[in-house]
């Protein structure tokens, strides 16, 4: 069974997603609609941020997993050097 | 046609509809306010697909799951062909 670790885990998993989702449609989707003087536009940031940052976030996964998959083939080889 | 093929369709489809759009190609007068809306739509649903697959992740792992039903009966079957193969002069 899941621990409830797990399912703490999990469900706050998709709560964020689900939270980043409505703000994330919210800025792209909705704004535009609403008038520039309104104070709703106090919680985002400018329009051009809502490609930025998402670029920004995927280089950086990319780099890590790039990272990550390096350290595990050049773990691996030192290891069958040993042997 | 592959999978493939269809994906490839599909999002060529796609980006030649944005970039219409947003490049204005067919002189469509589009109002700024849905221009606005329109290019960034490619990383909207980029963003979208990547919610989802977090959402399906965090989800399978709220509700990972023991089958014990089905150890049960792997367990009888190892049992099951432990005994024919004493049958057959095989000893554990």
């Amino acid at each position: 069974m899941a621990t409830w670790t797990d399912r703490a885990v999990g469900m706050g998993l998709v709560v964020f997603s689900i939270l980043l989702f409505t703000y994330y449609s919210i800025w792209v989707i909705v704004l535009p609609f609403v008038n520039s003087d309104h104070a709703i536009h106090h919680y985002f940031l400018p329009r051009e941020y809502s490609v930025i940052l998402p670029v920004v976030a995927a280089l950086v996964l990319v780099l890590f997993i790039g990272g990550f998959i390096t350290v595990v083939l050049w773990k691996n080889k030192q290891k069958k050097k040993v042997n | 046609m592959t999978k493939l093929m269809e994906w490839l369709l599909g999002l060529s489809l796609i980006g030649i509809l944005w970039s219409i759009v947003t490049f204005d190609l067919l002189d469509l007068r589009i109002s700024d306010q849905y221009l606005q809306v329109a290019w960034p739509l490619p990383i909207y649903l980029l963003v979208t697909f990547g919610c989802y697959s977090l959402a399906v992740v965090g989800y399978r792992v709220a509700t990972f799951n023991d089958c014990e039903a089905a150890a049960k009966e792997l367990q009888e079957q190892i049992q099951d062909a432990k005994r024919d193969l004493q049958k057959k002069g095989l000893h554990f």
